[in-house]
């Protein structure tokens, strides 16, 4: 196994908001790495910042201090270089799968038949051919977030910020779209950082799991997950999967117990 | 627990379907044309015969063949739809030009929260002028011709316009621009492409008011000053007691208004395909 490079490195970012009664501090001196080809899950109290620091990384909100370095360069945030899926689906109503597909596209100035060339091609690996002119309230939400996860893909960011992108389905179409992200980071080799509530899933799903304290966020502990599997599912099926889960159950729990 | 259930439910099931009702003959577009065209006879019918019965004076209140009679006459002689054409035509020019910039102005207003609060109070401010009282001022402006009509509906409509389009570019929703920004757009991208058709229902939604409102504009201005339009004739043929010719004036101003607002149905229902999943489908209570 070659040595692992690092991608990006948050360093000693904080932020607060104010709020009423006061400074509300959400990150205070947060820092983590994430590597070449990385898949980070990051899991932690609901309200600990999480969001937060996806909205950093991709340049929506300004740290209050703090640096992000990414390939050796310190930079002011990802912003037109991640492919941020955020918390709720975030179609465009007015748009056809086929217009929000081609949306980050269209604002980079890609030709547009190309565009729509690449984009049918994304449809049909994903099973939503046939779909590309139909509204998003037609869909499902399972292909709702499909067609997100395209629009995020196609523009072939350099590292994909999924902000608990499966928590509003049922379980079995999370795990086939668990899967079929899997495969489609394997497939384009892109880096990911996960948020998610859901141990299981960033059990089965990555490679290293970060663990948030309470608000304000600290990086707590982060876990190797050293499970060779080519799917979610048989992850779960892994002999070390329930350790995993069992340790990472009682790091939440802890935090729980002393921060609430 | 579906054991346990069954029982019950299998009763519950009986219910709605002795109770789901039947939808009567008349619940159709047929049947409810019949019932509303059978209305508007039958209170004609009265009218007609409370004037022959001498409870209605035809004088104040002109009757129903009276109407008709003008209704034909001046259909034949062309001053109808010549008037209806003009008065048409000052509205729509009214209403197009006062959507237009007042929508354009509102949405600019998103541009700068720092212009948009400078000039808020005033537009509120002006809003809050009955528009209608600047007619006679209008008139002095703008003379007696086309102008001062259209720019009449215009003052009425533009405000309107404006600030419906400014409310709705605010309230755009801010993840969509969100998301824009974090794929690198710049403010007129995520302008053009998460503010701008995020406002087209609230813009469009005003069509049906302003619609109505450029006709007030027209009339209301040719009743101050005009040689034409259904303004003037229905002003003229009042100051002469003419009761059949301003009923005729009214009436074709209804229709107007009743053709126009179907049109911008249509309008709305072609510009938001996106809309119509919705908007056809009615939860049955
Ligand atoms: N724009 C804002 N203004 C004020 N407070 C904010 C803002 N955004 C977030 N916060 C606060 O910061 C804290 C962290 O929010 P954040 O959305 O990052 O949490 P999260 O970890 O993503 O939570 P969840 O798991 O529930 O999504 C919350 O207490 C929230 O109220
Ligand atoms: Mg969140």
């Amino acid at each position: 196994m070659p040595p692992k490079q690092i991608q990006l490195t948050v360093q000693n970012i904080s932020k607060s908001f104010a709020g009423k009664g006061g400074d509300v501090n959400v990150l205070d001196d947060l820092s983590f790495t994430i590597n070449e080809r990385d898949f980070v899950s990051i899991i932690g109290p609901s309200g600990c910042g999480k969001t937060t620091i996806f909205n950093i990384i991709a340049g929506l909100l300004e740290p209050d201090g703090g640096t992000i370095t990414y390939r050796g360069k310190e930079i002011e945030s990802l912003r037109g270089r991640v492919g941020y899926m955020m918390q709720k689906d975030l179609l465009f109503p007015w748009r056809t799968v086929m217009g929000n597909v081609l949306l980050g596209l269209e604002t980079r100035g890609v030709d547009q038949k190309e565009a729509e060339e690449k984009a049918r091609e994304y449809l049909k690996q994903f099973g939503l051919a046939g779909f590309e002119n139909a509204y998003p309230k037609t869909l499902s939400g399972g292909m709702r977030q499909r067609v997100a996860l395209i629009r995020t893909l196609i523009m072939d960011p350099d590292i994909l910020l999924l902000d608990e992108p499966f928590s509003a389905l049922d379980y079995q179409t999370r795990l086939y779209l668990e899967g079929v992200l899997k495969d489609a980071v394997q497939t384009y080799n892109k880096t990911v950082i996960l948020v998610t509530h859901d141990i299981d899933e960033a059990v089965a799903l990555s490679k290293r799991v970060v663990v948030l304290s309470g608000r304000p966020a600290r990086v707590k502990v982060v876990h190797e997950i050293d499970i060779e599997a080519t799917s979610p599912i048989t992850a779960r099926n892994d002999v070390k999967f329930s350790t995993y889960f069992k340790t990472l159950c009682a790091e939440l729990d802890i935090q729980t117990e002393t921060t609430s | 627990m579906s054991l346990v259930m069954s029982g019950t439910s299998a009763r519950k099931k009986a219910v709605p379907r002795k109770s789901r009702k039947k939808r009567s003959t008349f619940d159709t577009t047929l049947g409810r044309a019949v019932l509303q065209l059978l209305g508007v006879a039958i209170f004609f019918a009265l009218w007609e015969a409370g004037v022959h019965a001498g409870y209605i004076s035809a004088f104040l209140m002109g009757s129903p063949s009276g109407i008709f009679a003008t209704f034909y006459k001046l259909i034949l002689s062309g001053e109808l739809l010549s008037d209806s054409w003009y008065t048409l035509f000052e509205a729509i020019l009214g209403f197009i030009i006062g959507t237009i910039f007042g929508s354009l102005f509102g949405l600019a207003l998103w541009y700068s929260v720092f212009v948009a609060k400078l000039v808020e109070p005033f537009i509120v401010a002006i809003n809050s002028v009955p528009k209608i009282a600047l007619a006679p001022i209008v008139v002095l402006w703008f003379g007696t011709g086309l102008i001062s009509k259209v720019a009449l509906a215009v003052s009425l409509t533009a405000l309107v316009a404006l600030i419906a389009a400014y409310q709705a570019a605010k309230d755009a929703d801010v993840d969509l621009q969100s998301l824009m920004i974090s794929m690198g757009a710049d403010k007129h991208q995520v302008f053009w492409k998460a503010v701008v058709p995020s406002t087209l229902p609230s813009i469009i939604a005003t069509f049906r008011i302003n619609i109505g409102f450029g006709l007030v504009g027209a009339v209301v201005g040719e009743f101050i000053s005009s040689q034409r339009g259904l303004g003037h004739m229905i002003f003229l043929a009042s100051s002469l007691y003419d009761l059949n010719s301003v009923w005729v004036g009214l009436f074709t101003l209804m229709i107007l208004g009743f053709v126009l607002y179907y049109v911008i149905d249509i309008i709305e229902r072609t510009s938001l395909p996106w809309k119509q999943a919705t908007t056809s489908h009615q939860v049955q209570v």
